[in-house]
């Protein structure tokens, strides 16, 4: 088996030990992931930028002390999600807007004031491309996120459920009411 | 409305819209970000490699030292087990003489006596010399019964001599068997909780640690019977009224632990006890 070959908690060990080959290798397998798990949630090409590097900087620094009974890809995304978090509350206190219901929509609706025209929306050269974005920016926070977490994290409603501090039927229903919206705006443009 | 189970394993339509529309989207991570990731990763690795190495040049010196220790341990504990049981045309007085390296049988102060009588050595002494009979007493029984006497004699001597030795060694033992342990209830309740060792647990949970007490990544004993899978220990600290939204340095709570490990028992354990 080559070290392409080996599971992700097995290239964090290596890297723990001092294996930076290990971690170019994470890298690569998750970049994308996080990155469109990121972006899609902030809609900020800079936020997500800075976000990134928050997070794989996390990882590189807590990985002696990663638990190899936790899935790699679960404990990715809680980073991701917490580092977001984090950003929020942030953004929040420079900002002084007032309280919202749910972190992660907020970062949404601070960072873009006019959805059409949005840095995202710039960012990505085609319709179709466009159509996801603006899908994106209809979508309530909550269904947005949960919906990256399952897709790009590919985690299971209870790990989604755990993550974002939600019961499991919640959860479900947000999957459910987020996919109902993208297939009808999907639909339309692909 | 359009029923969406909730394991996902089949592909979804809407799932795979979005795929498409998403390969057609050309945005990525700078590449400034990219380099500085890496660049930092390979720092960070780099120390680790430098600090494993200079763990393993300090770790050898340690392990000989360790077996070396355990060598001469050996050398002066080994000579009690060969002591000879009168052999016959010996006098009694020939056979009981202490190695030279040990110290002389002498009369031991109340404290040693009381540490002896404690401790399980003498008793394996004594048994050691309940033993000797039955391969010496055939042999004695064809001696004389002033040959009986003597051996008896010698043999609660030798009982002695040994309860004093062991005693001697015992003194030193004690504080290096307490070193083993953590002066820390709370500690000790958090390694307990790690390996779910549910008796120690209730012990240590009489003496009222601080059961919320976090180790140096901010993890509570929960947290830690929790990434374990110690679905007892997760009982028994919930039963003790354990914080079950308690996170970690990380963010990351026990619920989100067990859930990520795929711990049933726990999750719904946390459940029940409030964990969100």
């Amino acid at each position: 088996m080559t070290v392409a070959d080996e599971s992700d908690e097995t290239l964090m060990m290596r890297y723990g030990r001092g294996d930076a080959a290990a971690f170019d290798l994470l890298y690569r397998r998750h970049e994308m992931r996080i990155w469109r798990y990121l972006e899609r949630n902030v809609g900020n090409r800079a936020t997500a930028d800075e976000l990134m590097q928050e997070v794989w900087f996390a990882v590189a620094r807590d990985a002696p002390r990663y638990e190899p009974s936790a899935r790699f890809t679960t404990w990715l995304f809680t980073i991701a999600h917490n580092r977001m978090i984090d950003s929020v509350r942030m953004s929040r206190r420079q900002t002084s807007l007032e309280t919202l219901g749910y972190e992660t929509e907020s970062v949404v609706e601070q960072l873009t004031s006019d959805p059409s025209a949005g840095p995202l929306a710039a960012a990505v050269a085609r319709d179709q491309a466009g159509a996801l974005v603006r899908a994106f920016e209809k979508l309530p926070g909550e269904q947005r996120e949960a919906f990256l977490l399952q897709v790009e994290g590919d985690l299971s409603v209870e790990e989604i459920a755990a993550i974002t501090d939600s019961s499991f039927e919640t959860t479900k229903s947000r999957l459910r009411y987020a996919r109902t919206k993208l297939r009808e705006l999907l639909k339309e443009h692909l | 409305m359009n029923e969406v189970p909730p394991g996902q394993d089949v592909p979804d339509d809407a799932d795979d819209l979005y795929r498409r529309a998403s390969a057609l989207d050309e945005s990525r991570p700078s590449e400034l970000v990219r380099r500085r990731v890496l660049g930092h990763a390979a720092q960070l690795a780099a120390e680790r490699a430098a600090q494993n190495a200079a763990n393993r040049t300090w770790r050898r010196p340690a392990i000989f030292g360790t077996l070396a220790a355990a060598a001469l341990a050996g050398l002066l504990i080994t000579p009690r087990f060969f002591t000879p049981s009168v052999p016959p045309g010996l006098p009694p007085t020939a056979a009981l003489q202490p190695p030279a390296a040990l110290p002389p049988a002498a009369p031991l102060p109340p404290a040693t006596v009381s540490r002896n009588q404690e401790a399980p050595a003498p008793a394996a002494s004594e048994q050691r010399a309940n033993r000797i009979p039955e391969p010496a007493a055939e042999f004695a029984a064809k001696d004389s019964p002033a040959k009986m006497q003597n051996m008896a004699a010698a043999r609660s001597r030798a009982a002695a001599s040994d309860a004093s030795q062991a005693g001697a060694l015992a003194q030193p033992m004690a504080p290096l068997a307490a070193a083993g342990r953590s002066s820390d209830p709370a500690a000790e309740l958090r390694r307990a909780a790690e390996i779910g060792d549910v008796p120690e647990m209730q012990t240590l949970l009489d003496k009222q640690p601080l059961i919320e007490a976090r180790d140096e990544n901010g993890r509570t004993a929960l947290m830690l019977a929790a990434l374990h899978g110690q679905s007892r220990a997760v009982d028994v600290l919930l039963a003790h009224g354990a914080d079950p939204n308690a996170a970690d340095g990380q963010g990351t709570t026990p619920l989100q632990a067990a859930v990520a490990g795929n711990q049933q028992a726990i999750v719904a354990a946390l459940r029940r006890a409030g964990a969100r």
